[in-house]
C-alpha cells in the first residue's frame, strides 16, 4: 500500500452543498477529496494543508472565487486552480486570468466526463511540477538579470502599439512588432522571443488557434492579450485553449502594462529553466473548430513546430 | 433709450406743426375783406363829407329848413362813419403810429369842421335874418331918399345904381370884392354927395341926411353880413377834411400794402417750409413704405424660417424620441444582462448538480445493472436446480464480490440522496422560472390587485445572487391590503432598488452588508422602506438620481435610466418616492403607492416601461 502513490488532494469550494455532494460522488474513487462551503473555510483549510487542485465557484457570499484563487496562489502556489461557475462577467474572467492565474475556466452546468478530464489534467500538472514550482519560487527571489532577456513580440494590426509598449517598458526591454501572423512567425524564427503580446484578432481571425498552437509546441512561450474588444466568451477560450498569461484591456495603462510584460518575461525564464513547469500551461485540446478559430495553414503550423528549437535554444 | 427716442420724435413733430401754424397765422394776418370794408368806410366818410359840403352849399341857396334837416342827418351819419373808423371792428386805430397820427389829424379836422358847421348855422340864422332885414331896408331908404331928391340930383343915379348892385349882391352867392367895392364906392359917393350939398349951401333936408345915414348903414350891414357869411362858408369849405382823409387813406393803404407785402413774404416762407415739410413727409413715407416692404419680406421669410425651425425641431424631437427609445432599450438590455447574469448563476448551479447527478446515476446504474445481472445469474442457477454446485457457488461468489465492489447498498443510498438533490435542484429551477415569469408578466393595465409583499419576495429571489455576497436581508412585512397597480412595473421598482442597494453595499466593501425592508399599510395605500448600509451618496448625486441619464456607474455599466423609470412608474401610479442618504453610511428609499388607481385612459402606460428595469 505504501508503495502505491498517494492519491492527489483536490479541494472543492462551493456555497451550494449539493454541488459538493455531486463532486464527492464524481471523484470519490479518484482523489482525496476536501470540501469547503465558503471561501473563508477554503482559506483556513489551505493554511493547514497543501492540495494539488482547487476547484472553486465564483459567486459566493463574502468572497468571490477569483479572490479566493488569488489568495490560494499565494498560500499554495503549486495548487492548480480551476474556476467552476454558473455565470461570470468579463471582469471576473479577466481577474481570474491576471490575478488568479487559473488553469481552466469551467461553466456550470458541466459535463462530468469533461470535468473529470480537466481535473485529471490539473492533477497531473500539479504532480509533475511540484518540485519545479519550489525551485521556481526560489528563483523568484533572485534578481532578474535584465541582460539576456529575450524579446517580447507585439502582434497587432495597429503598428503603433509596439512602439507604445516599447516606450512604456523602457530601453532595457526589447520589443519587436509584427502586424501579420506571417511577420510574427518570421520574427520568431530570426530572433529569440519569450513573450507574445497580441490582440484577440489579427487579419480578421481569432488568435486562439495561433496561441493554442504556439503553446502546444513551445510551452515556454508566454502569451498575453492586449485588446479593446474584451468579450467574456473570447476570454474563456483564450484561457482554456490559449493558456494566456495576462489579459489586458486597451487603452494601455503604463504601470499595469509594465508589470504585466515584465512578469511575463520572468515567467518565461522560469519556464525555460524548469521544463516541467510547462505542463502547468498545457492547453485544452479542442475538437471543435469554430469559425473564430480556424486551424492555421499547415505551412505555418510546421514553422511553429520548428520554432521550439529556437525558443529553448535561446533561453 | 427707446422711450427717449420716441419722445424726441414726438417733440420734433409738435415743433414742426407749431412752426406751420405760426407761419399760416402770419400769412393770414392781412384780412382782405376787412381791408375792403375799411376802404369802404373811408369812402363812406369821404362821401358823407362831400354830402355835408353840398348840404351846406345848398343850405345857402335853398330854403333853410329843408337843407338844415338834411345837413343834420348827414352830420349824424358822418359822425357814425367816423366813429367806425376810430373804434369797432373796422377801426384803423392801433395799426401803426402813422395811421394813428393821420386818424387823429383827420378826426381833429373833422371835429373843427363840425364846430364850424354849427357856428355857421347859428351865425347864418342870425346874419341871414339881419341881412334880409337890411336888404329889405335898403330899397325903402333909397325910395325915401329919392322922394326927397329932385330928378336931376346926381344922387338919384347913384341911388339907382346902388339899388341894383345891392340886389345883385343879395342874389349872388358869393360877395365878390369888385361888387362890394363898387357898393362901397356908391355909398361913399352918396355920403359925399350929401355932405357936398351941405357944403354947397343947398338946403339940406335933415331928413335926407338921416335917411342917407340909415341907408348907408343898412347897405354896409348887408355887405358886412354877406362878407361874414361868405367868410364863414369859405372857412368851412377850407377845412381840409378831404385832404386829411385822403392822407389817412394813403397812410392806411401804405400800411396795408406793407402788411400785404410782409404776408406775401411770409407766404414765401410758408411755401418753402411746406415744401420742406412735404419733402420730409415724403421721405418718411418712403422710409415707412420701404420698412413696410421689409416687414412684409421679413414676415414672409419669418414664416419660412418658422416653418424651417419647426421642421428642425420636430426632426430633433423625432431623433430624441428615437434615441430615447434606443436608450431605454439599452437600459432594458443592460438590466436584462444583469438579471440574466444573476439568474443564470442561480439556474446553472442547481442545473449543474442535477445534470451531474443524473450522469452519475446513469453510470452507477450500469454498475448496479452488472451486480443485478450477476445476482440474477446466480439466482437462476440456484432456481434451475440442476446446476453443478461449484458453478452456483462461483456465481454467488462473483455476485457477492461484485456487490461488494460496487457496494450497492451504499451506492443506492447515495444515488437516492443524489436524486433527492436533483429533485430539489429542479424544483429550485422551476421556482425561479416561475418567479421570472411572474416578474416579467407584460400586463398593460394598472388595475390588477397585487400583494406588495409577494412582489418584494419575488424581486428578492431574482436578486438572490447579488445579495448572496454577505448581505443580510431583514424583512419586516406588515399586513397589507392588495393594491391596484401594474404588478410587473411595481416589481421592477423593487428589483431596481434592491439591485442598487446590493451594488451600494458591494462598492462600500462592507462585510456586514444589511438591507432592511419594511412594508406597512399607511395613508390609504402601502408604503415600503428600503434601508441599506451601502456607500450612500452625496447631496448632489441624490438631487440628480431621478434625472434621466444620470448615472454614477462607469461608462457602459448603466444608462442612468433605471431610477428615472422608477420615478415615472411611481408617478404614473399616483404614488410618492423619497430618498435620504448619507455618504458612506447608507441610503433609504421610501415609497408609497395608493390603494386604488384613478380611472385613466390606458395610453399613459408605456410599453417600454413595463419591461425596462
Amino acid at each position: 500500500m505504501e508503495m502505491e502513490e498517494e492519491k492527489a488532494h483536490v479541494l472543492f469550494v462551493d456555497d451550494e452543498r449539493r454541488i459538493l455532494s455531486t463532486m464527492r460522488m464524481l471523484f470519490r474513487s479518484d482523489y482525496n477529496l476536501h470540501f469547503a462551503n465558503s471561501a473563508q473555510e477554503a482559506i483556513d483549510f489551505l493554511k493547514r494543508q497543501a492540495v494539488d487542485v482547487i476547484v472553486s465557484d465564483q459567486r459566493m457570499p463574502g468572497m468571490t472565487g477569483v479572490d479566493l484563487l488569488r489568495e490560494a496562489k499565494d498560500l499554495r502556489a503549486e495548487a492548480m486552480r480551476i474556476l467552476l461557475t454558473g455565470y461570470s462577467d468579463l471582469n471576473a474572467i479577466i481577474g481570474s486570468i491576471n490575478e488568479g492565474e487559473i488553469f481552466r475556466f469551467v461553466n456550470k452546468p458541466w459535463i462530468n466526463q469533461e470535468l473529470k478530464t480537466t481535473v485529471a489534467q490539473a492533477v497531473e500538472a500539479a504532480k509533475a511540477t511540484r518540485d519545479a514550482i519550489r525551485a521556481a519560487r526560489e528563483d523568484g527571489e533572485e534578481a532578474v538579470q535584465q541582460s539576456n532577456l529575450p524579446a517580447a513580440l507585439v502582434l497587432d494590426e495597429d503598428a503603433g502599439i509596439a512602439p507604445a509598449i516599447q516606450q512604456i517598458m523602457g530601453e532595457q526591454y526589447r520589443i519587436v512588432g509584427a502586424t501579420t501572423i506571417e511577420d510574427a512567425i518570421a520574427t520568431m524564427e530570426s530572433e529569440a522571443v519569450g513573450v507574445v503580446i497580441t490582440d484577440t484578432r489579427v487579419e480578421g481571425r481569432s488568435v486562439v488557434n495561433l496561441l493554442s498552437t504556439l503553446k502546444e509546441y513551445n510551452p515556454e512561450l508566454i502569451s498575453m492579450v492586449v485588446t479593446a474588444r474584451a468579450d467574456a466568451g473570447m476570454a474563456i477560450e483564450l484561457i482554456n485553449q490559449g493558456q494566456i498569461y495576462r489579459f489586458i484591456t486597451k487603452p494601455l495603462r503604463d504601470t499595469q502594462c509594465k508589470i504585466a510584460v515584465a512578469a511575463a518575461l520572468t515567467q518565461h525564464r522560469r519556464m525555460a529553466r524548469h521544463n516541467q513547469l510547462s505542463q502547468r500551461y498545457q492547453v485544452q485540446k479542442t475538437s471543435k473548430a469554430t469559425e473564430a478559430s480556424q486551424p492555421l495553414a499547415s505551412s505555418l503550423m510546421s514553422r511553429i513546430r520548428s520554432l521550439r528549437r529556437l525558443v529553448t535554444g535561446a533561453a | 433709450m427707446k422711450i427717449l427716442k420716441q419722445l424726441f420724435g414726438l417733440l420734433l413733430a409738435a415743433g414742426a406743426i407749431a412752426v406751420l401754424v405760426f407761419l399760416v397765422r402770419l400769412t393770414q394776418s392781412v384780412d382782405g375783406d376787412l381791408h375792403l370794408k375799411r376802404l369802404a368806410a373811408i369812402q363812406n366818410v369821404d362821401d358823407l363829407d362831400v354830402a355835408l359840403n353840398r348840404a351846406v352849399t345848398l343850405n345857402r341857396v335853398s330854403s333853410l329848413a329843408l337843407a338844415g334837416d338834411d345837413k343834420m342827418a348827414i352830420i349824424g351819419q358822418l359822425g357814425d362813419a367816423m366813429d367806425a373808423l376810430d373804434v369797432g371792428p373796422l377801426s384803423l386805430r392801433g395799426m401803426s403810429p402813422e395811421i394813428d397820427a393821420a386818424l387823429d389829424q383827420f378826426l381833429t379836422t373833422a371835429g373843427d369842421k363840425f364846430v364850424l358847421a354849427f357856428d355857421f348855422d347859428i351865425r347864418y340864422a342870425q346874419v341871414s335874418s339881419r341881412l334880409i332885414k337890411s336888404v329889405d331896408a335898403v330899397p325903402i331908404f333909397i325910395h325915401r331918399v329919392r322922394r326927397l331928391l329932385s330928378d336931376e340930383h346926381p344922387m338919384v343915379k347913384v341911388l339907382e345904381r346902388l339899388q341894383s348892385e345891392v340886389m345883385a349882391l343879395t342874389v349872388s352867392s358869393a360877395a365878390e370884392a369888385s361888387q362890394v367895392s363898387r357898393i362901397q364906392d356908391y355909398l361913399n359917393d352918396i355920403e359925399n354927395l350929401a355932405a357936398g350939398d351941405e357944403l354947397s349951401g343947398f338946403v339940406v333936408d335933415p331928413e335926407l341926411t338921416r335917411l342917407v345915414k340909415q341907408l348907408t348903414s343898412s347897405a354896409r350891414d348887408v355887405i358886412g353880413d354877406k362878407q361874414e357869411l361868405n367868410e364863414r362858408l369859405d372857412a368851412f369849405f377850407a377845412t381840409p377834411t378831404a385832404a386829411h382823409l385822403q392822407e389817412l387813406e394813403d397812410v392806411y393803404s401804405l400800411r396795408h400794402e406793407a402788411l400785404v407785402a410782409k404776408a406775401a413774404g411770409y407766404r414765401q416762407y410758408l411755401i418753402a417750409y411746406a415744401v420742406v415739410l412735404l419733402l420730409v413727409l415724403a421721405m418718411l413715407g418712403l422710409r415707412l413704405r420701404s420698412s413696410f416692404r421689409e416687414l412684409d419680406k421679413a414676415n414672409e421669410t419669418l414664416e419660412a424660417q418658422v416653418e424651417e425651425r419647426t421642421q428642425d425641431l420636430s426632426d430633433t424631437l423625432k431623433e430624441l424620441r428615437a434615441s430615447q427609445t434606443h436608450l431605454i432599450q439599452s437600459e432594458k438590455m443592460a438590466s436584462l444582462g444583469q438579471m440574466v447574469a444573476g439568474v443564470a448563476h442561480e439556474i446553472n448551479t442547481p442545473l449543474g448538480y442535477a445534470r451531474g447527478n443524473a450522469d452519475i446515476v446513469k453510470t452507477s446504474l450500469i454498475d448496479i445493472g452488472h451486480v443485478c445481472a450477476q445476482q440474477n445469474r446466480a439466482l437462476n442457477l440456484i432456481a434451475s436446480g440442476d446446476a453443478p454446485e461449484h458453478e452456483v457457488a462461483e456465481a454467488l461468489t462473483q455476485a457477492i464480490s461484485l456487490d461488494q465492489e460496487v457496494s450497492t447498498g451504499e451506492l443506492v443510498e447515495d444515488l437516492d440522496n443524489l436524486l433527492l438533490d436533483t429533485e430539489h435542484g429542479l424544483k429550485q429551477i422551476a421556482e425561479l422560472v416561475a418567479s421570472l415569469k411572474d416578474f416579467s408578466r407584460v400586463d398593460r393595465s394598472r388595475n390588477d390587485l397585487f400583494d406588495v409583499n409577494l412582489g418584494i419576495e419575488s424581486a428578492l429571489k431574482i436578486c438572490q445572487s447579488q445579495l448572496k455576497s454577505g448581505i443580510t436581508v431583514n424583512k419586516v412585512f406588515g399586513e397589507l391590503p392588495e393594491i391596484e397597480c401594474s404588478p410587473s412595473q411595481v416589481n421592477q421598482i423593487f428589483l431596481n432598488i434592491i439591485t442598487n442597494a446590493a451594488q451600494a453595499i458591494e462598492s462600500a466593501k462592507r462585510p456586514d452588508g444589511r438591507l432592511f425592508i419594511h412594508s406597512k399599510a399607511e395613508n390609504g395605500g402601502v408604503s415600503v422602506r428600503f434601508l441599506d448600509n451601502g456607500c450612500g451618496m452625496s447631496a448632489e448625486v441624490r438631487e440628480k438620481i431621478f434625472e434621466p441619464f444620470f448615472t454614477t456607474k462607469p461608462v457602459g455599466k448603466g444608462t442612468g435610466l433605471g431610477m428615472s423609470i422608477i420615478f415615472r412608474i411611481i408617478e404614473d401610479h399616483g404614488g410618492k418616492i423619497e430618498v435620504k442618504s448619507i455618504e458612506g453610511k447608507g441610503t433609504e428609499f421610501m415609497l408609497w403607492l395608493p390603494l386604488r388607481q384613478a380611472e385613466e385612459a390606458p395610453e399613459t402606460q408605456d410599453e417600454t416601461i413595463a419591461v425596462a428595469a
